[in-house]
């Protein structure tokens, strides 16, 4: 592998990963306060779609952006409402909600643009860090990505230490493994759980937007196409850790960059076999075949204090 | 204008719920109340989600400003407006029923099967192999078209045990099992269209499609009343059979007691003395089978040819379908029947009227909701009783 092409399959790998740790950390928040969300899926989408109109309509990426993270909002609300207030089963109001976003935005997108439109739509501006961008080779391949990119790493930073250091973060783990002690310490554990699902959403939001107005500057119906299951593959994978759910995502990311990457060196390898992976790798976590699993203690349990 | 959505609200209501409204006006029938006792809240809670999400379809055909009228004509038309299309509808049914009640055998054991979509792909890689290679179609006794489905049976349940082993030895969450499986039976069905050396017909040319070969017609499913216009194959009374004989398990065996102990206190079934990990086990395989099955069925009752997409989403439909049933097999039927039906009736409408299937798929997506959201409002009914 020459260097070039290294760092793009570098460049391509981090591109497809980055919508991957976006809506997983956003997930793993969630999942570490007990709330299992399908639904990322689906608010993806809908940050995808909104973001796209948004960004079509204003002709201004960022103002898109600010639309796209307004639009998941209620999509998160509702997931937020059904898993902790109606106590409903997470997992089937997930994938009604990914459903019906599916439905809503192949509607809403062939009302607005038509059936076979390939409008192109004003994307976020690339950005390279000072120094790493002026690299040779890897400066352009590489660095030089959607400044969304590096605000999402700047979040993630952030999450990372609130998780790890803060009493809002001690408060998220105990929301998912001891929600009852947690009652009896005097946390709401309906308001934690609240707050986690709206920032799952918040970070879908980024990672919609990122796969239509930061990666190719369009909107197609259903666009999202899984990646929202993959995320949370990814944080299954990634034991329900923060920086193993990062290199889960970056995984799986270079394992699809790898389907455009392995014909152009001349292998011949079955891309199916390669879109697989990540979920075969995924099975066999959670099957304990890649050491031990440990799931949040209240993952997908509705909390009631009667 | 306001007025327009509101009667074609009516009108779009009527025909499609004309089976429940029986149970609908009962409460009005308040003559002979010791007879005929309210209908259990459990049982009208879906019709009342299916009849509400389908006035929000309606509002949205008028919000898309196609006139309530046409779009109605073109689903009603899409939807029974044929023996073609009739018999379209009745065989995509009977997919959604085989998943649902595989959905609510495993679902007596509390166990949540969201794999439909990869056993259907499992079933239909089996089914196709054993058609084209499996040197059946010379075979007499109809073994030309048996064979095949037991295959594809087989590998559903296979499919389905491999989520029962996983949650049974090591407590793996079978939601989390179902779903990953399901994606990879499904990326494995287009490998192995996309691959020579497995189901791909040979490369006659670069246009060749990345899909099988066309099925032999003696492994093909064969049609009940070839003279009539309703080529209805014989997928409809196996399925009737199918689940007529899960309801009598289910309710009236040994097993399906077991099943539903286990569903309901696994520390309480274990100290009876019930064999618990086979339970599960056997639960998540037949409900993988029937997956498996209704693949054979899509098949070799209507497809053909294996392609990319062959699955179609039918296994995320049949879950809905599983689901809208409140375990009840009869639900599943009802279910089944309602959403074979609006997707005929959807493509109709997407064709004539110019209103996207998507529709459909909002009306889908709010049922599923509604019903879930309100669970807890039956859930607490039950306790009580």
């Amino acid at each position: 592998m020459t260097g070039e092409v290294l760092a793009v399959f570098i460049g391509s790998s981090v591109r497809l990963a980055a919508p991957l740790f976006l809506g997983a950390v956003g997930e793993l928040v969630s999942e570490r306060a007990g709330v299992l969300n399908m639904s990322v899926e689906g608010m993806m989408l809908t940050g995808a779609f909104a973001g796209a109109v948004g960004s079509w309509a204003t002709g201004n990426p960022a103002l898109g952006l600010l639309i796209g993270i307004a639009a998941v909002m209620p999509v998160a609300l509702l997931q937020a409402w059904l898993s902790n207030t109606l106590r409903a089963n997470q997992i089937v109001t997930g994938i009604g909600i990914n459903i019906l976003v599916l439905g809503a935005t192949t509607l809403a997108y062939r009302e607005i643009f038509g059936a076979r439109s390939r409008t192109t739509i004003p994307g976020l501006e690339k950005w390279s860090p000072p120094f790493l961008g002026d690299l040779p080779v890897f400066g352009e391949a590489v660095f030089r990505q959607t400044w969304l990119l590096y605000v999402a790493l700047a979040i993630i930073v952030g999450v990372v230490l609130v998780m790890k250091y803060t009493s809002i973060g001690l408060a998220i783990h105990a929301a998912g493994s001891e929600p009852r002690a947690a009652d009896k310490s005097g946390l709401s554990v309906t308001a934690i759980r609240y707050g986690a699902v709206m920032f799952t959403g918040f970070m879908s939001a980024l990672a919609g937007c990122f796969l239509s107005i930061g990666d190719i500057h369009t909107f197609t119906e259903g666009m999202t196409n899984g990646v929202g299951y993959l995320a949370i593959v990814a944080v299954i994978f990634g034991n329900w850790k923060i920086l193993r759910t990062l290199f889960a995502s970056l995984l799986f990311g270079a394992a699809t960059a790898l389907q455009f990457q392995l014909p152009a060196l001349g292998f011949d390898v079955p891309n199916a076999l390669l879109i697989m992976l990540p979920y075969v790798l995924a099975l066999l976590a959670v099957a304990g075949v890649v050491g031990r699993q440990t799931a949040p203690a209240a993952l997908t349990q509705p909390y009631s204090r009667a | 204008m306001s007025a327009a959505p509101a009667s074609g609200a009516g009108a779009a209501a009527a025909p499609v719920s004309d089976p429940k409204s029986a149970s609908g006006s009962a409460p009005g029938s308040a003559g002979t109340p010791q007879r005929f006792p309210l209908p259990d809240i459990g049982v009208m809670l879906p019709f009342g989600a299916v009849i509400a999400a389908l006035l929000v379809g309606v509002m949205l055909v008028a919000a898309l400003g196609v006139p309530i009228k046409d779009a109605i004509a073109a689903f009603l038309d899409g939807a029974f407006g044929s023996a073609y299309v009739i018999t379209e509808s009745i065989h995509r049914a009977l997919v959604f029923a085989l998943i649902g009640t595989g959905f609510v055998l495993a679902d007596r054991a509390n166990l949540t099967n969201v794999g439909g979509e990869g056993q259907i792909a499992m079933g239909g890689i089996a089914s196709t192999a054993i058609c084209l290679y499996g040197g059946v179609s010379h075979l007499p006794l109809g073994l030309s078209f048996i064979l095949p489905m037991l295959g594809a049976t087989l590998a559903g349940m296979a499919w389905g045990a491999i989520a029962g082993v996983l949650k049974a030895k090591g407590g793996t969450n079978e939601v989390i099992s179902t779903l990953l499986l399901s994606f990879i039976g499904v990326w494995l069905l287009y490998w192995s269209v996309q691959s020579t050396a497995l189901l791909r017909r040979p490369m006659t040319g670069s246009a060749t499609l990345p899909e099988s070969l066309e099925i032999p017609d003696a492994t093909k499913l064969p049609v009940m009343f070839p003279d009539s216009d309703f080529a209805l194959h014989i997928g409809l009374p196996l399925t009737l059979v199918l689940a007529i004989v899960v309801a009598v398990v289910l309710n009236r065996t040994l097993f399906g007691l077991q099943l539903k102990a286990v569903g309901l206190n696994p520390t309480a079934a274990r100290r009876a003395g019930m064999p618990i990990a086979r339970n599960i086990i056997l639960a998540l395989a037949l409900a993988g089978a029937l997956g498996g099955l209704a693949g054979a069925m899509m098949l070799q009752g209507q497809q053909t040819v294996l392609k990319a997409g062959f699955s179609s989403g039918y296994g995320y439909d049949g879950l809905v379908v599983g689901l809208l049933a409140r375990r009840s097999i009869t639900g599943v039927i009802a279910g089944a029947l309602l959403f074979g039906f609006l997707r005929s009736g959807g493509i109709n409408m997407e064709m004539v009227a110019a209103v996207p299937t998507a529709l459909v798929t909002v009306i889908q997506g709010l049922i599923i909701l509604t019903i879930a959201g309100i669970a807890f409002i039956t859930e607490k009914k039950g306790r009580a009783a």
